[in-house]
């Protein structure tokens, strides 16, 4: 984990060069690393996606005046919580400033009509600074990544200081949540652990849990619950770093669970460029659904629906990144492509739910396939 | 055969109009005062036009008590000119004889055309209070005036003379009428008096107008024209205009002529050259020279036929009556407070056969309607203002099939545009086609309604160089608020965070207003070189109307205006508010 940066000190570098160029009657321009899928860059090597040279510059001018003068009120904002040492979400950033304004008139001016317009400038202070959002003490909502083990022991360092040790098997049949903040923790094994399985749907996950396959397998599983959250990925990054272990994701086979929830979790985001170092596990591998097993097993798959918006999006955005994006495109995910290309040319979807249709008396066949295909190194 | 069951009688014209006033304008008390008011100005105006005079028209209207009629007023209306007067013989017949008219089908275009008008509002006088009109005369060449009362023998369409007596009279010719009749008034509105005398001036930059209504003041409207309209001779047919019957009809005049000299006399626009092109289009040398009275209906029709294939010069323009678009300019400008204007005024053309001339006045007024209003569409047909029956006129029909907000005008689906504009449409032409005997509306024949459409669309380019000046000028004062808005927060804050101190918060804040105020400037030169252009088209017009509208002196205002408001004015602003803060 890098040095935590000191958001304190290059706020106030920010705001002397913007005074100094204002008192000289030049204009002050605010720079941000462009976080957009055109500035990502991808080398299969480091394994995530990662910023290029682009920088959007907002240069102070009519139409920008705004933007840079709620950039310096937020700022002022997250400065007073990191020195208090309060921590808020985006939303309660939102109404903090809501309130701000509300209590100076002279503030009105900037008034945010939604959280859109807050989050935007949070994510412009951090864009610009290169930190995360955790960095400003603001964190998102711990969604997703809840953890089952018989072997894992989780070691956390709070900010005062002391330390809590979990013993994931201990906890019964709760899981284990990662917090946002994974520089945190510390990991260890009781026993060799054999793999990770990170399984798409939270529920599938916690059937497994209930059917033993925790207790049989010396094994981390953890659900993502749909696109991985910051938690999620920095904790999956946690596990590759710190166990070294085999990581399997097993979702959905369709265009969406590959590009927004695989590649995210594999590689990061166009969108959070600055922080795919610290919340992304390249070493993941694709378990399936893969597009063979349909045959293999006769799983249940069904058409995608061109004429249902979301589908049509879900297909567009496959061919926008078999064109654009790097990761996609480099040959080392050929694999992953040649599933995305397959998608678009039979247009045909399959859920990890259907592995419970091949043999319907069976609970534990789900487990049993995921085991085989592990074995067989039946995954990409 | 069946049994004839009623003798057929003939019954004169009088009679037919005087049981159908409500086609000739008198469907209605407002409307019946509002019709003998216009039928009379209608009548001095033409008449001053013909005898070359200015014309001066006084209009009073009192209430005298309640009608004879149910629900309405005892109105005296009285009309005064300065016209030729009318000899004590022609009285009769203009008063009280129905179609008896200097104008009827002579092809010019004079306001009256039939000769129905007035005497219709005698028949109203003597239905509603059993007295015809009182009426006063004076040519130069009688040495006093002549007061008498006309009424109409219905039975007869014949006019009679009653209580004829000599006037002293102070002027040296003129006609004064006066009307006792039922009726109601209504001032506002589009059927209202005011909107008709509002446009009598406006299509009428010549006419000088005093005006009494009821209890209000007088309202003295002085002309700025001194010339008096030359009102067109007709010219000879134009064979584009006519039918083959009426090119037949119209050989019988020519008896023996030839051929040639029949077409190159009797029509305007024909001559040796388009001869010669008909011959190129196959009528034989040998037709053009016989007897016109010897030709065959066939051959009237192939020479006709040969006619309309050719491309003839547009008909005279001496046959169709301009304001002209320096006479408009000048008028519009006494409907009220005028921003700004634009006039347009077409080439005559040919519609439906007929020459025709359109001419288009749209101005924003300063104290008249609103954004939200629809803009007042004001008609006329021959300089009379048509007020009625709106919906289905040409004029109308061609406003709304403009697309306005092109020239920045908001416009709903199918409707009039709006805002606080008078828009003035007015079709000349000696023939035109209305739809109904009191000359409401003009029908709206396609061609009409694409000639409008061009007018309108001319006066609207024309007009929208104006309008982009005030959005210029508004998003100016935009950027300027904009900025005052957010200067303080913006330095304000990185000071806080920054500790910088007083001292640096003062030259941060000059510095950005400097930084900005050199986009303002940027945009105010925008605005200058907007409000050039704009002069510069303005100019043009001057030069060619000769008339330098109201809207030329403002830009300078404007840009000095804008100029206190610039830097300096936001740095004042700035200090003061510093200032303030300090103490």
């Amino acid at each position: 984990m890098p040095a935590r940066i000191n958001v304190e000190k290059l706020s106030v570098e920010m705001c002397e060069k913007l005074l100094r160029d204002l008192e000289r009657g030049k204009r002050p321009v605010l720079e941000a690393t462009k976080c957009s899928l055109d500035n990502s860059l991808y080398n299969p090597k480091v394994g995530y996606l990662t910023p290029g040279d682009k920088k959007v510059q907002t240069e102070l001018n009519v139409s920008s005046v705004k933007k840079m003068s709620r950039t310096i009120f937020v700022l002022e904002l997250i400065l007073r919580n990191i020195e208090s040492g309060a921590n808020n979400t985006k939303r309660e950033v939102y109404y903090i400033a809501k309130g701000e304004i509300k209590h100076n008139p002279t503030l009105k001016p900037l008034d945010f009509e939604d959280q859109n317009e807050s989050d935007e400038i949070i994510d412009f202070i951090c864009e610009m600074m290169e930190c995360y959002r955790e960095d400003l003490n603001c964190f998102a909502n711990d969604r997703g990544g809840q953890t089952y083990s018989g072997q894992l022991i989780v070691e956390e360092t709070m900010p005062d200081g002391d330390k809590a040790v979990i013993d994931l098997s201990k906890l019964g049949t709760a899981p284990f949540q990662p917090k946002n903040r994974p520089q945190s923790l510390k990991l260890k094994a009781r026993k060799k652990i054999d793999f990770c399985l990170i399984v798409e749907s939270e529920g599938t996950a916690n059937t497994l849990v209930s059917s033993g396959f925790t207790k049989r397998n010396n094994v981390i599983l953890l659900g993502a619950q749909g696109v991985p959250s910051n938690a999620v990925r920095g904790w999956t990054k946690l596990i590759q770093e710190e166990l070294a272990i085999p990581i399997y994701f097993f979702g959905d086979l369709d265009a969406y669970t590959l590009q927004n929830i695989f590649r995210t979790l594999k590689a990061g985001s166009a969108a959070s460029l600055i922080r795919n170092q610290d919340f992304s596990a390249p070493d993941v591998k694709f378990l399936g659904v893969l597009p063979e097993d349909i045959k293999k097993y006769d799983l249940p798959d069904y058409a995608v629906k061109e004429n249902d918006a979301t589908e049509s999006r879900a297909l567009k955005k496959a061919r926008d990144a078999l064109e654009n994006d790097p990761f996609f495109q480099d040959k080392k995910n050929k694999g992953l492509s040649d599933i995305l290309k397959w998608l678009l040319k039979n247009k045909r979807r399959c859920e990890q739910q259907s592995f419970f249709s091949v043999n319907p008396r069976d609970p534990l066949m789900p487990e049993k396939i995921i085991l085989d295909k592990i074995k067989n190194k039946n995954f990409v | 055969m069946a049994k004839a069951s009623a003798a057929i009688t003939s019954s004169s014209s009088a009679e037919y109009f005087s049981k159908n006033l409500q086609q000739v304008g008198f469907s209605s008390y407002t409307k019946a005062a509002l019709t003998t008011i216009k039928e009379a100005v209608d009548n001095s105006l033409d008449a001053c036009e013909d005898a070359d005079i200015l014309p001066e028209i006084s209009v009073t209207v009192q209430r005298l008590g309640e009608g004879s009629g149910k629900g309405a007023d005892h109105i005296r209306v009285c009309v005064e000119d300065n016209g030729p007067g009318l000899l004590p013989e022609d009285v009769v017949k203009v008063f009280g004889e129905y179609l008896a008219s200097s104008k009827f089908g002579r092809g010019r275009c004079s306001r009256g055309q039939q000769g129905i008008g007035i005497s219709a509002a005698t028949t109203w006088a003597q239905l509603t209070h059993a007295r015809g009109a009182l009426v006063i005369t004076k040519t130069t060449k009688m040495r006093q005036a002549i007061k008498c009362q006309v009424e109409v023998d219905i039975k007869n369409n014949r006019g009679i003379l009653k209580e004829k007596e000599s006037y002293d009279w102070d002027r040296p010719s003129g006609v004064s009428c006066d009307f006792l009749i039922d009726a109601r008034i209504q001032m506002q509105g589009e059927g209202g008096l005011l909107a008709y005398l509002n446009g009598v001036t406006l299509v009428n930059p010549h006419l000088t107008l005093h005006y009494k209504i009821l209890d209000e003041d007088w309202v003295h409207i002085e002309r700025i024209e001194n010339t008096v309209p030359k009102i067109p001779e007709p010219t000879e047919p134009h064979p584009h205009t006519m039918k083959l019957g009426e090119f037949i009809a119209h050989s019988h005049l020519f008896g023996k002529t030839r051929v040639s000299a029949w077409l190159k006399t009797g029509f305007s626009r024909i001559s040796d050259g388009i001869l010669k092109e008909l011959k190129e289009h196959g009528v034989k040398s040998s037709l053009l020279e016989r007897a016109v009275s010897s030709l065959s209906q066939e051959e009237f029709k192939f020479i006709f036929m040969g006619i309309q294939k050719l491309k003839l010069m547009a008909p005279s323009t001496k046959s169709v009556l301009s304001i002209g678009e320096a006479g408009l300019a000048k008028s519009i400008q006494r409907i009220g407070a005028v921003d700004f204007f634009a006039v347009m005024s077409r080439k005559p053309t040919i519609c439906d056969f007929k020459p025709v001339l359109v001419e288009v006045a749209i101005a924003r007024m300063k104290d008249k309607g609103s954004e939200e209003e629809s803009i007042a569409l004001l008609r006329f047909a021959n300089r009379v203002p048509l007020q009625f029956d709106k919906a289905g006129c040409a004029m109308t029909k061609a406003v709304v099939s403009v697309n306005w907000k092109a020239y920045g005008l908001a416009q709903p689906k199918n409707s009039l545009p709006l805002g606080p504009y008078i828009m003035a449409v007015s079709v000349v032409s000696p023939f035109i086609k209305f739809k109904n005997a009191s000359k409401e509306t003009v029908d709206a024949s396609d061609e009409l309604v694409e000639e409008l459409r061009r007018a309108l669309i001319q006066a609207g380019q024309r007009l929208s160089k104006h309008i982009r000046r005030e959005v210029k000028e508004a998003d100016l004062e935009k950027k300027r608020q904009h900025i005052e808005l957010f200067a303080p927060i913006l330095v304000d804050g990185a000071c806080r965070i920054s500790k910088a101190g007083k001292g640096r918060r003062e030259k941060a804040l000059e510095g950005l207003a400097k930084i900005l105020g050199r986009e303002a400037h940027l945009a105010e030169k925008e605005l200058t070189e907007a409000i050039e252009h704009s002069e510069a088209a303005l100019e043009k017009l001057a030069q060619v109307t000769g008339v330098l509208p109201a809207v030329q002196e403002e830009p300078e205002e404007q840009v000095e205006v804008g100029e206190q408001m610039s830097l300096d004015g936001i740095e004042e602003k700035k200090s003061k508010k510093e200032k303030r803060k300090g103490k």
